[in-house]
């Protein structure tokens, strides 16, 4: 399978620019990347679900169109996520021969439990074909899907972090199914953050930077520093840099917490006027970590002190009544109220300051909070009646920032507060947290962004696959560094060369 | 539609419109149709016949607006019906208020006990309330031992109640069953406007995650919409017994299907996150006024009436789908013309120039 010079663009986001792939059979291909480097895209264009708007895919060197699942199938093309996508109430064997379209009208159960259990003989695995496949670990429901796979005689098979949710005996057992689909001469496409995987396993390695193609080289000539230096490759410069500012009295403490089954032993403190920025990869459990701050998803274990007292946060409710706001990463799901105005999502949460003595809502007023936030952040939308679904991604991110920052918070929690909107709104929610902090608001900032992270942030707090790595000083470290701590590969750091700073 | 009607409505208001001027129409085609339609005869006749809908309806706007359903509303205004006529009957000398407030209390605590499974037990509000629409109604049907309340028993001023008139022009009467309803449908729309409890009704139903990030008590905010959907139901069971005197334990069977039309006829989506008091009102008159028009013009029977009442529901839901966007859309659009008509920003739309 090639892949010639695929571009695709998403509104104002080009996130794939001319990128070029080929896979061998019998290979097992690596692709590396930073979160939004383009990797999930060009999977989705590989298996159908995305079409690319220049670019050809080649198959045994003739050009093919895959407009759909079903066009990937028959070019046995297939997919396995990090979710595996098993149906929960079907049978191991139902699952999977789901797909499959040649066996007639009428099921052949015994047939199908009998195949079922040679194709997964053939994967050296031994399961339960008629138990459903809610009854198996995250591990068994991927193998099932490989035996999906397998099944329809799979050429390519491309998995998005398969090993992101496994136990390291599991991962071991995949990678033992991996290298025997190889064998058979299948083309493997792997997507991992954890650099050891692939320097282990991978024959080749393909990079990619910002939706372009990097570089595609054998294993033996690439070194770990070197993958790394070139995922990250980018320049500070053009960026936004932050006034000086000098943080106050610590207001934030956080002891050993944890959520189960998400992350654990994340400890550290908050200063007023100050920016504690989050790095990680997906899967970090960064989010779950604003989440449990904000009492969306309370925390299981460890202390959260505020001002010198233990406070609990059960719910958003008390962390509103805190002084703690968190700006959602989903602005579409939970960020906005779309039918409503622009006014009405602002003063959602503080709703309780606008009323009058008869408690009715005073309207004006709301509308004079939410103009003042139009013109401070400069929403461009005709009116602030204009409902929120009509804004384009950069206005509703500064609804959603508005919102909060009308509860007053004295901490807040952005995630991801630029991904995926314009460079100009990104200068200017930059230029945003600049005023908060001068204000002597403390911000804990989420990005995947590091040439934003490292400028924005005083320090910044590394966590992978759910524990915290390290708290650095940003002045004092480089966007390698904090890549090969995320990717856990802290010994590297002292041989990683040069800077991007 | 015109730039200059578009900029000064919202899509909901020009949904309200199209209603309004469907009534207008249906109105215009059975008065060439029936003879002496325009009459004040017709107008009372209407005037009685659907403030027991819009009330109960305007209730289970609440609800619905919370993205949840109240199916047991009938059950809950023939059990309050019933009751209440027997409580007249046992003590004709209670003073009217008093019976309002039992009634209004019984339907709120039918309701409360459906919010309460529905917001803190959380059984989808479909099977609940389809539940307790079979266990209000057996309740009543055992507490009521096949008695039927007539008129005789009841006290005066309950038997008056659906001809009270207040004024009367030419035949036209202003009756007070109408205008109560009118109270009604114009102090739930006060509420849900100007009550911060009513914006949070909009945003738990068009949004729920993003309600509960924002910090808004979901649960109790839904266990209330159950509560005042309990509440109007029971008012309306007082109605109900008013006007029929007779009431069966039959009574007001099959009323949730009136009353969910009423709702998304008037505008509502179903889905939650949009609908207005006054659409309901006017889904309610619409449907009353093609029951009562059908009726004298061909005559139709119950089940007829029940299939005209399912494809209203059909024909609303499907048309909103549509109506809706494109309504939005082009308000929208009027909004951005405006916007660069006036070109200093911060210039509020809906200052017309022509």
């Amino acid at each position: 399978m090639e892949m010639r010079a695929i571009s695709k663009r998403f509104g104002e986001i080009q996130a794939l620019d001319d990128v070029s792939l080929d896979l061998l059979p019998g290979e097992i291909h690596a692709l590396l990347g930073e979160n939004g480097a383009g990797k999930s895209t060009l999977i989705k264009v590989m298996t159908g679900v995305v079409q690319p708007d220049i670019g050809d895919i080649l198959i045994d060197g003739q050009p093919v169109h895959i407009g759909s699942a079903f066009d990937a199938q028959t070019y046995a093309v297939a997919a396995i996520y990090q979710e595996p996508m098993v149906f929960p109430d079907l049978t191991v064997a139902e699952n999977i021969f789901i797909g499959h379209r040649d066996r007639g009208r009428v099921v052949n159960r015994r047939a199908m439990r009998k195949e079922a259990e040679e194709v997964l003989g053939r994967l050296g695995v031994r399961l339960d074909v008629q138990a459903p496949a809610s009854a198996l670990t995250l591990a068994e429901q991927q193998t099932v899907e490989i035996a999906k796979a397998l099944s329809l005689n799979v050429r390519v098979l491309i998995m998005d972090e398969p090993t992101a949710s496994l136990s390291a005996h599991e991962v071991a057992q995949l990678f033992g199914i991996i290298r025997l689909l190889r064998s058979e001469g299948v083309a493997i496409l792997f997507i991992s953050h954890r650099l050891e995987e692939v320097f282990a396993q991978a024959d080749r390695i393909t990079i990619m930077r910002d939706g372009a193609w990097v570089s595609s080289s054998p294993r033996a000539e690439l070194s770990i520093e070197e993958a790394i230096r070139r995922m990250v490759g980018r320049e500070v410069v053009e960026f936004y840099k932050r006034v000086e500012s000098m943080p106050g009295e610590v207001i934030l403490q956080v002891e050993d917490l944890g959520v189960e089954g998400a992350f654990e032993g994340v400890s550290f403190e908050l200063r007023r006027g100050e920016v504690l920025g989050f790095a990680g990869l997906v899967g970090a459990r960064r989010t779950d970590v604003g989440l449990a701050l904000f009492g969306i998803h309370p925390a299981d274990t460890g202390r959260i002190i505020l001002d010198g007292h233990e406070v609990r946060i059960k719910n958003s409710h008390d962390a509103l009544a805190l002084g703690i706001a968190y700006a959602t990463e989903d602005r579409r799901g939970l960020g906005l109220i779309f039918n409503q105005s622009i006014s009405a999502n602002i003063t959602l949460p503080s709703l309780d300051r606008y009323l009058d003595r008869f408690g009715l809502i005073r309207r004006a007023m709301e509308r004079a909070t939410a103009m003042d936030y139009r013109e401070r952040l400069s929403i461009r939308a005709p009116s602030v009646e204009t409902p929120a679904s009509s804004l384009s991604g950069g206005n509703q991110q500064k609804v959603v920032l508005s919102k909060w920052l009308d509860t007053k918070p004295r901490i807040l929690v952005l995630d991801e507060p630029t991904r995926g909107i314009d460079v100009g709104a990104k200068v200017e929610v930059h230029h945003l947290i600049d005023e908060l902090v001068k204000q002597g608001i403390a911000i804990i900032l989420i990005s995947s962004d590091l040439p934003e992270l490292l400028p924005m942030s005083d320090r910044i707090l590394i966590m992978r696959e759910g524990r915290q790595m390290d708290i650095v000083d940003a002045r004092a470290t480089t966007q390698e560094a904090i890549l090969a701590q995320a990717m856990g590969q802290a010994e590297t750091l002292s041989r990683v060369s040069g800077t991007a700073r | 539609m015109t730039d200059a009607l578009m900029r000064r409505l919202r899509p909901s208001q020009v949904r309200e419109l199209i209603t309004l001027m469907i009534i207008i129409g249906l109105v215009i085609f059975f008065a060439t149709q029936i003879d002496n339609y325009l009459s004040g005869r017709t107008f009372n006749r209407i005037t009685t016949d659907f403030p027991i809908i819009a009330v109960v309806a305007v209730g289970q706007l609440l609800v619905v607006l919370t993205r949840n359903l109240d199916l047991s509303v009938g059950s809950q205004v023939a059990l309050v019906a019933w009751s209440s006529g027997w409580i007249a009957t046992e003590a004709p000398g209670l003073h009217p208020l008093l019976l309002v407030a039992v009634a209004m209390g019984m339907g709120m605590i039918m309701g409360g006990i459906n919010g309460f499974i529905v917001a803190y037990g959380r059984v989808p509000a479909i099977i609940t309330t389809l539940a307790t629409l079979a266990i209000y109604r057996s309740f009543l049907i055992t507490i009521a031992e096949a008695q039927t309340i007539t008129t005789r028993g009841l006290p005066e001023w309950m038997v008056n109640f659906p001809g009270t008139t207040l004024v009367s022009v030419e035949g036209f009467d202003l009756r007070l069953i109408f205008l109560v309803t009118l109270l009604v449908v114009a102090v739930v729309q006060l509420l849900i406007t100007y009550l911060p409890y009513g914006r949070r009704l909009f945003a738990i139903g068009s949004n729920p995650d993003a309600a509960r990030m924002a910090g808004l008590p979901i649960q109790r905010d839904v266990l209330l919409a159950y509560l005042g959907c309990g509440a109007l139901a029971g008012l309306g069971g007082l109605m109900q017994m008013a006007k029929f005197g007779t009431i069966t334990v039959d009574s007001a069977r099959g009323l949730e299907l009136a009353v969910i039309a009423a709702v998304v006829v008037g505008g509502a989506n179903i889905f939650g996150g949009s609908g207005s008091a006054i659409g309901v009102l006017l889904g309610a008159v619409l449907i009353s006024i093609l029951d009562q028009s059908l009726n004298r013009w061909i005559g139709i029977s119950d089940f007829q009436r029940d299939f005209m009442l399912g494809l209203l529901i059909l024909l609303a839901v499907a048309s909103d789908v549509f109506v809706s966007g494109r309504l939005q859309k082009q308000w929208l659009r009027a909004r951005r013309r405006e916007e660069a008509r006036a070109a200093p920003p911060g210039a509020q739309a809906g200052v017309s120039d022509g």
